[in-house]
């Protein structure tokens, strides 16, 4: 009875390391993933989640497709592989071969894996029985283990050098010729010995579970200097005064092409190459489309890289399973035994995290305005840009009837050949089609905004203040000493709980737990 | 318990870096024995292209400024000399009281030894041969000096971070239970006090205190 109470909360702990150690590398590699983070953290910042409670790191608002994915990689025998692919428009100037789909080829994108963390549980066949003294508080220790592995890969992941380009996307000032994307899967393609000269692994220590190790390395590229990764050049924009149909403009005027002013340049070419072969000058006789798309100047949202999930209201279907590779699904509303009890606990927050009443900041989805998908389904060819002081589109979630973006191109054939379990970042999709209309000149997309990159601190103080003002009001044991601080009101009973866990001993149902994530039995 | 101690690789500054690495390496050794609920906040150095992680907790974050500023008077005072600032994780445990003994005593567990050497940056000179009668613009020279030396300490920095993570995954046996409520675990830093006899014998005797101390270099 203790061993299975033990080997039950060894595989809870083992299965939440799995869902967060996701949750971090995906918010720190995936720009669209950690905008929309960013985004719901605006509405609840005072609340702790019992998602943040699991290893005592906050990170806020579990996605939708995170949750797919843990539903689809819940055995935990099988390694978690993500890969941090570098989608580059145009051929890369890297001399190493690099995984290149052929439908990205054809496309004129290239995909590089440039970071590859797998996460694995590894149990070896035979287990030795150990005996009931030794098991006892295994799994405070494996927890406390945990929380630190976790804190280390944290820090890491901000001094590999993916995060500097992961930083340069998320930068809203600027559009790049490059995007990230993620591909989550429980096999993976080994790299090619080109690629592993340019890689460096490193695995950090494993830690001990009950039924085996808990192990986690990395792979990466030490440099990325050999991309060409440049921000695309933005023309600035133009406002045309006596365009066809000004009240300003003579009726008769005629407007030849070489006259200052009236230059048909001026559709918003933000963030685009002109292409080689449609001409630059586009026709004067702008039409009702022209209007049409003049009052959606200041709303115009892009055919961007939206997050990889739906932040509409859930929508719970029934009928389809959770199987879905592309992260297009919507979460199955039958949750598991161990989802229903972690949900339940959910509520029984300890008083210190009362929400405080601050107001939420409006968020505009660039699909929730109704006119914006009018403008999109209208031929309109130029509208007037304006420099828009909201955040760029390109990171703002769509709205699930934008039926656009549910159109898109399948993955590549050889991502479902040779995974077997994976998920893809829609994003990565998003990225072909956002770059693909760039090109084609069509409606206007990757619009700048007038932010400017700052090299601050990326959290606000007064969110770690109140959080730590929260946590220091509850009259909880004193948070932290040093030697200059003249009060040492340190609690002497400290030994009293000395597992700091989001479950306590009898909340968490170790029979349910163990059906959802009960281990293959050992042949 | 043996105490585990960290002696990270040293670090040539300028005076005007000391505070940045300081603030990087202190948060970094505190985020990974912060054990508590916290809610990271990344933070970005402006000299230097490092991302580094704290726990942020305001409380925290003065305390560590603090005892930074006692540090970089003390080099203002000290200059161009090698220096050791010392964070040391300890537990409270409580003993039988005595006439001559506090009722507690703390038990250190870990220590992280910082090693910095404070340099001046040389005054750039005329640069005039003897030999020929060019003048050789000293500006330019000084300032590649300082970029190539700039490169340098940020890779060093970088080494000192991996070694940090290196060193918490490594050692993790040691560290003690969690208590519910505290999220970093009890700590002082010490800095080199103006006298430089007082420090030394501080550190002897938390030496003495500890037991016998692994060295892990």
């Amino acid at each position: 009875m203790e061993m299975d109470r033990e080997s039950g909360k060894s595989e809870q702990i083992v299965s939440q390391f799995r869902s967060k150690i996701l949750h971090v590398i995906l918010d720190s590699r995936v720009p669209s993933f950690h905008h929309h983070h960013q985004q719901q953290e605006s509405f609840s910042l005072s609340r702790v989640r019992k998602t943040d409670k699991w290893f005592n790191l906050v990170l806020g608002h579990r996605p939708a497709a995170l949750e797919n994915l843990n539903f689809s990689l819940r055995n935990l025998l099988d390694p978690v592989i993500i890969d941090i692919i570098l989608v580059q428009h145009g051929s890369s100037s890297s001399s190493v071969d690099n995984i290149c789909t052929p439908s990205a080829a054809a496309a004129g994108f290239t995909e590089t894996v440039i970071e590859r963390w797998v996460v694995q549980y590894d149990c070896p066949r035979v287990v030795a029985t150990p005996s009931g003294a030794d098991t006892s508080g295994l799994y405070k220790k494996t927890y406390r283990k945990s929380i630190i592995l976790l804190r280390s890969v944290y820090a890491q992941m901000r001094l590999l050098p993916a995060y500097r380009i992961f930083r340069q996307l998320s930068s809203l000032s600027q559009t790049y010729n490059f995007d990230l994307v993620y591909k989550v899967s429980s096999f993976c393609h080994p790299f090619t010995r080109e690629e592993e000269h340019v890689m460096k692994e490193y695995s950090f220590v494993p830690v001990e579970a009950l039924s085996g190790l808990l192990c986690v390395s990395v792979t990466y590229r030490t440099s990325l200097s050999d991309f060409n990764l440049e921000p695309l050049v933005s023309l600035p924009p133009k406002i045309i005064t006596d365009y066809v149909g000004s009240p300003t403009t003579d009726p008769m005027r005629s407007f030849p092409s070489s006259e200052k002013g009236v230059r048909a340049t001026s559709f918003p070419l933000i963030g685009v190459r002109p292409p080689s072969s449609a001409p630059l000058q586009r026709p004067h006789s702008w039409s009702s489309g022209f209007h049409r798309g003049f009052p959606f100047a200041q709303n115009q949202s892009l055919a961007g890289s939206p997050p990889a999930y739906s932040t509409s209201p859930m929508t719970y279907d029934v009928a389809s399973p959770p199987s879905d590779m592309y992260g297009n699904r919507i979460q199955n509303p039958r949750l598991s035994t161990l989802q229903q009890v972690t949900a339940r606990d959910e509520y029984q927050l300890s008083p210190p995290f009362s929400p405080s009443p601050s107001p939420s900041p409006p968020t505009y989805l660039s699909g929730a305005n109704p006119l914006l998908s009018h403008h999109r389904s209208e031929t309109a060819p130029v509208t007037i840009p304006r420099p828009i002081t909201g955040r760029s589109s390109r990171y703002l979630s769509p709205n699930s009837s934008d039926t656009s973006r549910h159109s898109l191109p399948p993955l590549s054939p050889r991502s479902s050949k040779h995974y077997a379990s994976s998920q893809e970042s829609p994003s990565g999709i998003r990225s072909y089609r956002k770059i693909e209309a760039l090109r084609a000149g069509e409606s206007p997309s990757g619009l700048s905004n007038h932010y400017s990159v700052h090299k601050v601190v990326r959290d606000s103080k007064d969110d770690s203040g109140r959080f730590s003002g929260l946590l220091s009001s509850s009259g909880s044991p004193r948070i932290g000493f040093s030697r200059s601080s003249s009060r040492l009101s340190f609690q002497d009973d400290m030994d009293d709980c000395e597992f700091s866990c989001p479950f306590d001993v009898d909340d968490v149902d170790v029979s349910d737990s163990l059906n959802q994530t009960r281990l293959h039995s050992f042949s | 318990m043996n105490c585990e101690v960290c002696q990270l690789k040293e670090l040539e500054v300028e005076h005007f870096e000391i505070r940045e690495v300081l603030r990087c390496i202190l948060h970094t050794i505190v985020f990974h024995r912060a054990l508590g609920l916290v809610r990271p906040k990344d933070v970005d150095l402006e000299l230097f292209e490092i991302t580094y992680v704290q726990c942020g907790v305001v409380e925290l974050e003065k305390k560590i400024d603090e005892k930074i500023e006692h540090f970089v008077s003390w080099v203002e005072k000290h200059p161009n000399k090698k220096s050791q600032i010392c964070i040391s994780f300890y537990e409270v445990k409580s003993k039988p009281p005595s006439w001559f003994s506090n009722k507690t005593e703390r038990l250190f567990w870990e220590q992280w030894y910082v090693n910095l050497n404070v340099t001046q940056h040389p005054k750039p000179h005329s640069g005039k041969s003897h030999h020929t009668k060019v003048v050789v613009d000293p500006g330019e020279s000084a300032s590649e000096e300082r970029g190539s030396r700039r490169v340098a300490l940020e890779v060093s920095l970088r080494e000192v971070m991996f070694q940090i993570i290196k060193f918490v995954n490594e050692k993790k046996d040691h560290v003690p239970p969690i208590s519910e409520g505290v999220i970093y675990f009890p700590h002082e830093i010490t800095v080199p006090s103006s006298s430089d006899s007082a420090f030394g014998m501080d550190m002897i005797k938390r030496m003495l205190q500890t037991g016998h101390p692994t060295m892990l270099s």
